[in-house]
């Protein structure tokens, strides 16, 4: 729970961008706004607190998006962290062969490449909005040609996907190899 | 009627709303084609097919594009906390839209108001939304995957990137203890369509009926294939099949589409949508 009164109608974004300093929070936060982003400026709780005592809160699922905007804007900040849980992103891969392909999966993401081609054949799960334009733009291309997920996406999907995308042009690579 | 509301990855289409037609694997929104793509548009589609089949009027779609920045799905959710008691649907299934928590309880204040209260659903990120905002016990049906389902019975995770490590491992064998801690964390909604290896309908935290057959295990890597079950579905409810039986049915048909198409990991969702209407007439 955030410090402040509370107010049913306020901006729950379920993320918070930490900085070192005051002035840095302050500039990311007109950032962000200048780009539609919903956040609003807020006090960390002291268990979340690295630096100073002043955050953005974002819509935690637009991690990506907004992560890529500030590094392009050379905003300095600590870290991007949910309010709530452990705060580490899933990080485990799986995969499962069905004979000349073989479906990579991470998290809510699984994507599908031809073994013999290194072609993507299918992607599926996930649910924001990013997704399907993805979905478009990776299908039928090969693994060494499409672009990663993280470059065109914006939200927690993309990045589950990307991770998938990682994973799969690494074993790609290496049983061409 | 079925009022299904979506994003489509077309940058600059604004709000749209209309009637859907599915013809020769191709989708049509008051005369004008959208691409059959994973998503959105993969629902809607199976929701048409449907709808023909059991002889009933098509879904009314209130689509806006979105590439995932979010103006498309803020249209979206500001048309339906405004218009929403105006449009008085039978079923509202919400789908790929951003999460963003605080305007999902707007939404769902808002049906409250509508002349009888529609029977809400929610699948993708609108289920993340509702699930995340504490809405989840609001919502009549919620259609997850076995990811999603780990996603639902995590007390803290507001999307599924967030999920505890333990909770990702658990596989389909591990369903029951998903489902349970779902419900006790109030993290289900009263009705559960959730797929995998095994298909699950849960009834207020109660396993009402499994499907395993027919098996095709090249389902899961096919784009689509969540969405279609959900579109079929809420096209079965409007339609007059009770909740319980669009559920099952819905799960059913999504296998016999997959062993009459051959599906491969390749096959793509618009194939399987134009093998429906012969899978529906094996199940109902």
């Amino acid at each position: 729970m955030l410090f402040g009164k509370k107010n049913k109608n306020a901006f729950e974004g379920g993320g918070l961008v930490l900085f070192q300093a005051v002035d840095e929070a302050i500039t990311a936060e007109k950032i962000l706004k200048a780009e539609n982003y919903e956040v609003k400026l807020v006090a960390p709780p002291p268990a979340l607190r690295k630096g100073c005592d002043l955050a953005v809160e974002i819509n935690i699922t637009e991690k990506p998006g907004i992560e890529r905007l500030l590094q392009s804007k050379d905003a300095h900040f600590v870290e991007i962290l949910p309010l709530k849980g452990a705060g580490e992103l899933l990080d485990v891969v799986k995969t499962k062969d069905f004979g000349d392909s073989l479906m990579v999966k991470a998290g809510n993401m699984k994507l599908t490449f031809d073994k013999n081609t290194g072609v993507i054949l299918n992607i599926s799960g996930g649910g924001c909005p990013d997704i399907p334009f993805l979905h478009i733009s990776m299908l039928d291309k090969k693994l060494t040609e499409a672009s990663s997920p993280k470059l065109k996406g914006y939200t927690l999907c993309a990045l589950m996907l990307d991770r998938a995308f990682t994973e799969a042009l690494d074993i790609w690579k290496k049983e061409a190899n | 009627m079925l009022l299904v509301c979506g994003t489509i990855p077309q940058k600059h289409l604004s709000l749209i709303k209309g009637d859907a037609v599915f013809e020769q694997e191709r989708l049509l929104i008051d005369g004008s084609e959208i691409p059959c793509t994973q998503g959105t548009a993969a629902l809607i589609s199976a929701a048409c097919v449907t709808a023909k089949h059991l002889k009933s009027a098509p879904p009314q779609v209130l689509l806006a594009g979105d590439t995932g920045k979010g103006k498309g799905s803020h249209l979206l959710y500001d048309y339906l906390i405004s218009h929403l008691s105006e449009l008085n649907p039978d079923v509202l299934l919400m789908h790929y839209i951003l999460p963003v928590m605080g305007q999902m309880k707007k939404v769902v204040a808002a049906s409250a108001k509508c002349k009888k209260k529609p029977v809400l659903m929610a699948d993708a990120s609108s289920m993340y939304a509702a699930k995340g905002a504490g809405l989840a016990p609001e919502f009549d049906i919620f259609t997850p995957d076995i990811c999603e389902l780990a996603f639902l019975a995590d007390p803290d995770a507001v999307h599924p990137a967030y999920i505890k490590h333990h909770l990702f491992t658990a596989d389909g064998t591990q369903a029951e203890a998903l489902i349970a801690a779902a419900y006790r964390q109030k993290g289900a909604a009263k009705l559960l369509i959730a797929k995998g290896s095994t298909d699950y309908v849960i009834e207020k935290g109660k396993i009402a009926c499994t499907i395993s057959e027919p098996d095709i295990p090249t389902l899961e890597a096919i784009g689509g294939t969540g969405d279609t079950i959900s579109g079929m579905a809420g096209a079965m409810i409007v339609a007059g099949l009770t909740q319980m039986d669009s559920a099952v049915a819905a799960l059913k048909t999504n296998r016999k589409a997959g062993e009459l198409v051959n599906a491969t990991p390749a096959t793509k969702i618009r194939q399987l949508i134009t093998t429906i209407p012969d899978a529906l007439k094996n199940i109902i």
